[in-house]
C-alpha cells in the first residue's frame, strides 16, 4: 500500500495574525488589528514615520513584545510561550544603536557573545565567530578594542554579533542611523548577502533611495496599522499612499513620474532604470 | 518608547502647587524631630495618621504609597523581633528563649517600626509633591552654590533617562539568547557585564553630551541667572513654618518631661 505523499508544508517565517497591543492596559493602542505574512528567505522593508509602530511590531517578531490580542508566529513557533533568549534562535535582532550592546574589549569576544549564550561548542562558535566577521569585513579588527571603533564599524559588529548566531530570520532596526551614504550602502549589501543564503530579513529603515535600490518588498505601517505591502517598485511610486504615511516616494520616481507624458515608466526605483528609460524614449 | 521613571507625580493640589519647596523642607524635617522625639507607637501612629492624611491632602493615590508602606512593613516586623528582647518593663506577656518578653518591648519594637515607617512615608511624599526643579530653586535661594544646584537637577533628570537606556541595552542583550534568570547567581553577576558594561558607556556618554550641550547655551558665563520656574512664600507658608516650629519646640519640651515615651533609656 502507497503512503499517501506528505506534503512539505514551508512555515512562514514570521506570520502575524490580527495583532493588537498597547504598552500599558490603560494606554493607548499602538498596533490596531495588524496581519502580516512574511515567507522564509525573503528580503523584507519595514517604513513609515516615527512613532508609527514599525519597531512596536518588530519587537513582537521575537518576543520582546507579546501581543495584547492576536498570534505571532515566528518558524511555527507561537511567541508567548518561549522565552526572548530561546526565540534568539530562531529571531536575531540588531538594535539601532549599537553602543546598547557593545561590551566586551575585543571585538572576536563581542561576537563570541551570542554563540556562547547559545551553548554552542567552542569550535563551533569560533567558525560561526570568524564567518560573521568576514562577512560584514571586519576580519582584520578582530582583536580590536571595540569601544575604539568608528561609528559605521561598531554598527558592522553589532551586525556580525547577531549573524554570529546563524538566526534564519534576521530583524534590523535602523541599520542606517548616523552612517554616511558608503556605509548604509554596505550595510545593505551585506543583509542582501545574508539573504542570498536563504535567510529571511526584515530592516526598518527611513532610507527610502537604499530601500528603492535593494530591497525586493515593501511594508508600510503608519498610525500603528500597514496601509501598504507589496513589491518596492509598486509600493514605492504611490505617492499618494506614501503621503499618508508622510514620505515620499525615492527621487529618481519622483523625476520619473514628472515625465510620464514622455513615455517614462513610473514605477522608475533607480538612476540606471531612469536611464535605460530614457535612452528607450529617446530612440537612442 | 520605553517609559521612564520619575518619583516625582504631578497634581493640581495645593501642596503641590501653592506651598513653597522649601516650606516642604521644612516640613519633612520636623516629621523627622517629631518621629525622633517620641517612642511612644500611639503618638507614632497619630503622626503618620497626619502624613497621610497630607498625602491625600496632595491627592496622591494609595497606591503610588504602597512601595514605601511595604518596605517600611519588613522593618516594622524586624524591629518587632529584635526590641523585646532588649527593652523590658510593663506586664510580662510570656518567655521566649530564656527572655521574659513584656508589653513594652512589644511596645516599643512597634514604634520604632512606625518610626521607620514615618520617616520612608514622609520622604516619599516629599519627594512625590516636590518637583526637583522647584526645590533646586528654592535650595539656590537658601544659598546652595548654582553649580550643586544645576548638578542636583541633572542628577534627578538622569534616574528615567538611564532607566530608559537600561530597558533598552537588557533588550538588546536578550535578543543576544542573554537569560540571567536561568543562570546560577555567579554566572549571573559575571554575565550582567553585559548590561552594566554598555550602561556605563551610555551613562558616560549621556554626560558627556550634557555638558556640551550646556556650554553650547552660556552655561555658567555669569554668576546666578534666572529661572523659568518662581517660588515664593506666602502667608499659608508663614502660618505653617510657624505651626511647624511650635510642634518641634512642643515636641521636645514633652520629651525631656518624658511624655509620650515608652522608655527613656533609649532614643
Amino acid at each position: 500500500m502507497a503512503e499517501p505523499v506528505q506534503l512539505q508544508r514551508m512555515e512562514p517565517a514570521i506570520d502575524v495574525s490580527e495583532v493588537r497591543f498597547r504598552y500599558s492596559a490603560s494606554g493607548p493602542e499602538v498596533l490596531h488589528d495588524v496581519s502580516l505574512r512574511v515567507e522564509q528567505g525573503e528580503y523584507v522593508a519595514l517604513i513609515g514615520q516615527n512613532g508609527g509602530g514599525k519597531t512596536t511590531l518588530a519587537k513582537h517578531f521575537n518576543g520582546l513584545l507579546k501581543p495584547v490580542a492576536g498570534v505571532v508566529r515566528t518558524m511555527g513557533v507561537d511567541t508567548r510561550g518561549p522565552s526572548v533568549a530561546e526565540l534568539a534562535r530562531t529571531v536575531g535582532y540588531v538594535y539601532q544603536n549599537p553602543d546598547h550592546q557593545i561590551f566586551a574589549q575585543k571585538v572576536r569576544t563581542e561576537v563570541a557573545f551570542g554563540p556562547h549564550n547559545l551553548k554552542l561548542p567552542p569550535e563551533e562558535a569560533a567558525r560561526r565567530v570568524d564567518e560573521a566577521l568576514e562577512l560584514v569585513g571586519l576580519r582584520e579588527y578582530a582583536d580590536e578594542f571595540a569601544f575604539s571603533l568608528g561609528r559605521g564599524l561598531r554598527q558592522k559588529l553589532a551586525v556580525a554579533s547577531v549573524l554570529a548566531m546563524s538566526p534564519p530570520v534576521l530583524v534590523v532596526d535602523e541599520p542606517t542611523t548616523g552612517l554616511d551614504l558608503q556605509g548604509s550602502r554596505n550595510i545593505l549589501d551585506l543583509l542582501g548577502r545574508w539573504n542570498a543564503d536563504g535567510r529571511t530579513i526584515i530592516v526598518i529603515t527611513h532610507d527610502l533611495a537604499l530601500v528603492a535600490e535593494r530591497v525586493p518588498r515593501t511594508v508600510v505601517i503608519s498610525g500603528g496599522r500597514i496601509i501598504a505591502d507589496g513589491a518596492t517598485s509598486t509600493v514605492l511610486s504611490e505617492a499618494d499612499l506614501l503621503g499618508k504615511a508622510f514620505l515620499r516616494p525615492p527621487q529618481v520616481t519622483r523625476v520619473a513620474q514628472r515625465l510620464q507624458k514622455f513615455g517614462i515608466a513610473s514605477d522608475v526605483m533607480t538612476v540606471a532604470q531612469l536611464r535605460a528609460q530614457l535612452r528607450l524614449a529617446l530612440g537612442e | 518608547m520605553p517609559v521612564g521613571y520619575s518619583i516625582y507625580v504631578e497634581r493640581p493640589s495645593l501642596i503641590h502647587q501653592r506651598i513653597d519647596p522649601r516650606t516642604k523642607l521644612a516640613a519633612l524635617g520636623a516629621v523627622f524631630v517629631l518621629a525622633l522625639a517620641f517612642n511612644h507607637p500611639a503618638v507614632l501612629g497619630g503622626i503618620l495618621v497626619l502624613v497621610l492624611l497630607a498625602a491625600q491632602l496632595a491627592q496622591l493615590s494609595w497606591r503610588s504609597l504602597l512601595p514605601a508602606m511595604v518596605g517600611s512593613l519588613w522593618f516594622l516586623v524586624l524591629s518587632l523581633l529584635i526590641w523585646p528582647f532588649y527593652v523590658k518593663g510593663g506586664p510580662s506577656l510570656f518567655i521566649l528563649f530564656g527572655s521574659t518578653i513584656s508589653v513594652n518591648g512589644v511596645l516599643f519594637g512597634l514604634a520604632m517600626g512606625l518610626r521607620v515607617a514615618l520617616m520612608v512615608l514622609a520622604a516619599g511624599v516629599w519627594m512625590m509633591t516636590t518637583s526637583p526643579q522647584k526645590l533646586t530653586v528654592g535650595l539656590l535661594r537658601l544659598g546652595l552654590p548654582y553649580k550643586a544646584g544645576v548638578a542636583m537637577t541633572a542628577a534627578i533628570r538622569f534616574v528615567p533617562l538611564l532607566n530608559a537606556e537600561r530597558i533598552t541595552i537588557t533588550e538588546a542583550q536578550q535578543a543576544r539568547a542573554l537569560d540571567l534568570k536561568r543562570e546560577n547567581p555567579f554566572n549571573r553577576a559575571v554575565k550582567s557585564i553585559a548590561i552594566i558594561g554598555p550602561l556605563f558607556v551610555r551613562s558616560i556618554d549621556v554626560a558627556q553630551s550634557l555638558a556640551l550641550a550646556l556650554e553650547a547655551r552660556g552655561f555658567a558665563a555669569r554668576d546666578g541667572r534666572t529661572s523659568i520656574v518662581q517660588i515664593g512664600m506666602t502667608t499659608t507658608d508663614r502660618i505653617i513654618l510657624i505651626a511647624l516650629a511650635a510642634a518641634c519646640l512642643l515636641a521636645i519640651g514633652l520629651r525631656i518631661l518624658g511624655i509620650g515615651l515608652i522608655t527613656r533609656a533609649y532614643l
